[in-house]
């Protein structure tokens, strides 16, 4: 009765004073604030208080890690006959603001805190607020809640519509993770990525959310997220800039409610032989050292290699001892195995290092390309007979030249370089996950492939027999085979256009143009012109390499497409409309891609298929070296291009589609939700 | 054949990486920009000095912070007087909140007194992408050879109240302090906070 009649004198107290009331609530920019609190607290007691934030429409504020960009709110307490704090947040959810995200509540939220009360008679807290209101613009806020309310029996006394929000915003505020069915496991594996596995005693539920609740390392996008038969797996983008702290720390939202987990480490630290995830399995381990093999001989026909090597096969056929023959072709192996040997353990060392690479990231440097183009250029004129290059280049006298054979080898692994062929993806997309010595075998098996067919006409007498008698068609098929190197030319100049703008095209040309020039200059017979055409030619070739590294792609000349332009976020926020996306993920230097997208993908047949289907066409360009789309390759176990993917619509696995596209495929493509 | 070894060797050597954002002991992404006088500006104009680069929204309340409180103009005093170069770059989309024309940007650079070397006109958002720069203010310190020694927030408290200034850990000055007396920087990236920048 008593604890009533003092409720009741303090409903009219506070009713008459209404400043009491409008220090409870505050009316700012784009944001309106109010306490939500019992009207009475229960003596020596711990009671839940909560602070209401109602942003206007479309308007959010953030959660303890606001993400990309934005701020928390910040809450100073002070108290009388009161132990007031921390702040529980509830769960929040992703919010993409441009190319950003932030973690926060579109919409009305609560944070709460609780208020422990001692036997005192009344109560006095204030608690000054600093808050961050966004749309795409921000407007930051400052103010005051103040209330004062009497300590009286065993209960807390609320409003019925106060209680319910307490609740329903209690229920959102995180449990300790111990206290759930959860577990978490998180592995960054050599491929860069971060992920974090999801594990449950009982069975995993449907909807399933983590936030990092670390502002800095691991970023706050949409993580990419794959289920497995007895975990879920979230694979975050982390920061390049920030360093990785000790413990982690996350929040785990399922089925509606929230759990905290902190000191969360990364595990032991890789070391150099067990770098990688996973190993290979002995049967996954030979059909990947398999199809290197297999992807390694089918180089030999590719239009940058066939040339050269064909040459020096036929030049072989002039020598008729037949251990000097084998001498040779063991070492053109050697050179061929060291030199993938050589950039085997480039590449693994750069993974060590942490940096994001692929197969083919030799030319993903303009100057690289600029190199090779040069490269073509004096091994095509050479075939057809503009100069010698003191001994032959590709040995055509059939003497044996140490230097030469092994030489030949280092060579064609260069020249081999933008051509990834068929068989090849799969084996160099495991060198990315595979234990070191794993991966360096993979590469040793492609060396040897692309080695093999050599070897073998210099080893086996009957082949040899069967290649035609050498004689005057030999210098006919060098001249003809100039062709395809010019080709080649043409074609890498094409691929730095793209790279470095028209600029880097002319200069690159006029370095060809000055190479020819010098040329000629050193056949005169007087040494003074040799030297002069040298100095000319290097001088011509660094200058262009310079202007080269520092030309810009000119933006008018970037192609207007019906593809967009591939982006994590743009990937998410179109299979979470459900729409259903194929990705091309391709390179101006890499052959099978150009052909796939000339003889399939902007064919009008398959133009007309995605429109009706309703597909969204991605493009992710590697032409350049970009990180992300490194990282989203290895996500699906590939480090090099072409590769397809299909993504059927919200929730739906990768599909990954051959190598060598033909339209058939891309009419079998079936969305999710296809419309009418 | 030598000189087509050698050749090949040369082309390994020279792998190079362009990063799409600066990271801390790696090289800076190169810019090229003009300022709000239409100069022409470039990283490597500033190869041999310290180089500062402070990305900037003129109506964005963190940006107002440090303005408002002259504690950036101070900064900018302060190291350009050490011979330290600072690029203000406004990375504003046209149409966006923040996006200055060559004359509005001359306007803003007097109204604010600002002591930085220029203010760069980056619309495209080219150099901002470059940087990965995502907020305003979002401070990068690059030493005399291009490497990138800091990348983050401009101090340790991202209250919009300028109260809090004094009270804050400002890296930028402890980077700069530390990578030019020859020490190594304590703290070599932090959180940047603000506003989004409006690409």
């Amino acid at each position: 009765m008593r604890r009533l009649l003092l409720l009741l004198g303090f409903i009219v107290t506070s009713l008459a004073a209404q400043i009491s009331f409008a220090a409870e609530s505050i009316q700012d920019q784009h944001i309106q604030i109010q306490l939500l609190a019992p009207l009475s607290f229960a003596a020596n007691s711990e009671t839940v208080v909560g602070l209401r934030f109602q942003p206007d429409p479309h308007w959010h504020v953030y959660w303890k890690n606001p993400g990309d960009s934005g701020a928390a709110p910040k809450f100073t307490f002070t108290a009388q006959n009161a132990e007031v704090g921390p702040i529980l947040w509830p769960y929040p959810t992703r919010m993409p603001v441009a190319h950003l995200t932030n973690l926060g509540y579109d919409g009305e939220t609560a944070y709460l805190f609780k208020v422990k009360t001692s036997n005192a008679e009344s109560l006095e807290v204030s608690i000054a607020l600093e808050w961050l209101v966004c749309q795409e613009e921000c407007v930051p806020g400052f103010g005051e809640i103040k209330f004062t309310r009497p300590i009286v029996g065993s209960l807390s006394i609320y409003p019925e519509a106060i209680k319910k929000k307490l609740e329903f915003y209690e229920a959102r505020t995180s449990l300790p993770g111990r206290d759930s069915p959860f577990n978490l496991e998180i592995k960054t594996p050599a491929d860069g990525s971060f992920r974090v596995f999801v594990k449950s005693k009982e069975t995993l539920p449907e909807q399933i959310d983590l936030f990092p609740a670390d502002p800095e390392y691991v970023l706050p996008a949409q993580p990419q997220v794959e289920k497995h038969s007895d975990s879920v797996e979230f694979i975050f983008q982390k920061s390049n800039v920030a360093k990785a702290p000790d413990k982690f720390e996350f929040l785990l939202v399922a089925d509606g409610k929230a759990y905290e987990f902190t000191g969360l480490s990364l595990g032991p630290k890789p070391t150099a032989t067990t770098t990688a995830t996973e190993s290979a399995s002995i049967g996954l381990l030979a059909v990947l050292l398999g199809s290197a093999l297999l992807g390694g001989i089918l180089l030999n026909l590719m239009p940058c290699v066939f040339p050269v090597i064909s040459i020096k096969a036929v030049s072989l056929l002039k020598n008729t001892d037949h251990r000097a023959r084998k001498k040779d072709g063991v070492l053109y192996t050697a050179g061929v195995l060291t030199t993938f040997a050589a950039l085997g353990a480039a590449f693994l060392i750069l993974r060590q290092l942490g940096s994001a690479v692929g197969w083919g990231f030799q030319l993903q440097s303009p100057v690289i390309v600029f190199a090779l183009i040069v490269l073509f250029w004096l091994m095509a004129l050479n075939f057809i007979g503009v100069f010698d290059f003191g001994t032959k280049i590709m040995n055509t006298s059939g003497q044996l030249n140490w230097h030469s054979s092994f030489g030949a080898g280092i060579l064609s692994v260069f020249i081999a370089a933008p051509c990834t062929g068929p068989f090849m993806g799969t084996a160099l997309g495991a060198t990315a996950t595979l234990p070191s010595a794993q991966a360096m075998l993979v590469f040793v098996f492609l060396g040897l492939g692309l080695a093999l067919p050599y070897l073998a006409i210099t080893f086996s007498d009957s082949l040899a027999r069967k290649m035609p008698k050498p004689g005057a068609w030999m210098e006919t098929l060098k001249e003809i085979l100039a062709f395809p190197l010019f080709a080649t030319v043409l074609w890498l100049l094409w691929v730095l256009g793209q790279q470095a703008g028209t600029q880097g095209w002319f200069y690159s040309a006029a370095a060809l143009l000055g190479i020819s020039f010098a040329l000629w200059l050193g056949q005169r017979k007087r040494a003074v012109w040799k030297v002069i055409a040298w100095i000319f030619a290097i001088a011509m070739i660094v200058h262009a390499g310079q202007k080269i590294q520092t030309a810009e792609v000119d933006p008018s000349s970037q192609q207007q497409s019906e593809w967009t332009a591939y982006s994590d976020e743009k990937l998410q926020a179109a299979l979470l409309e459900n729409h259903a996306v194929f990705v091309d993920f391709t390179a101006a230097w890499c052959i099978t891609c150009q052909v796939n997208k000339k003889a399939v993908l902007e064919t009008d047949a398959a133009v007309e298929i995605f429109k009706t289907k309703n597909i969204l066409r991605m493009r992710a360009d590697w032409t350049k070296q970009d990180p992300h789309i490194t990282q989203a390759l290895a996500r699906l176990g590939r480090n090099s291009v072409p590769v397809y993917v299909f993504y059927a619509g919200n929730n739906s696995e990768p599909q990954i589609l051959p190598q060598i596209l033909t339209l058939d495929m891309i009419r079998n493509l079936i969305p999710l939700k296809e419309e009418k | 054949m030598k000189k087509f070894i050698v050749m090949s060797l040369l082309t390994l050597l020279s792998v190079s990486f362009a990063n799409a954002e600066a990271i801390p002991g790696q090289s800076a992404p190169n810019f090229a920009a003009k300022d709000a006088n239409g100069k022409p500006h470039a990283l490597t104009d500033a190869k041999g000095k310290w180089l500062v680069l402070e990305w900037f929204n003129k109506d964005c309340p963190y940006v107002k912070k440090h303005y408002g409180s002259n504690n950036m103009q101070n900064l900018q005093k302060t190291y350009t007087g050490k011979g330290v170069i600072w690029y203000t770059v406004v990375s504003s989309a046209k149409g966006k909140q923040g996006h200055l024309t060559p004359a509005e940007a001359l306007k803003v650079t007097a109204e604010n007194k600002s002591a930085a070397s220029a203010l760069l006109i980056d619309e495209d958002g080219k150099i901002g992408k470059a940087y990965g720069a995502k907020t305003t203010p979002h401070m990068f310190v690059i030493d005399p050879n291009g490497m990138v020694v800091y990348a983050g927030g401009i101090d340790n408290n991202d209250s919009a109240d300028p109260k809090t200034i004094a009270s804050a850990k400002n890296y930028v000055s402890a980077a700069l302090d530390q990578a030019m007396a020859g020490q190594k920087v304590e703290t070599a990236s932090a959180r940047p906070y603000g506003c989004s920048v409006k690409y």
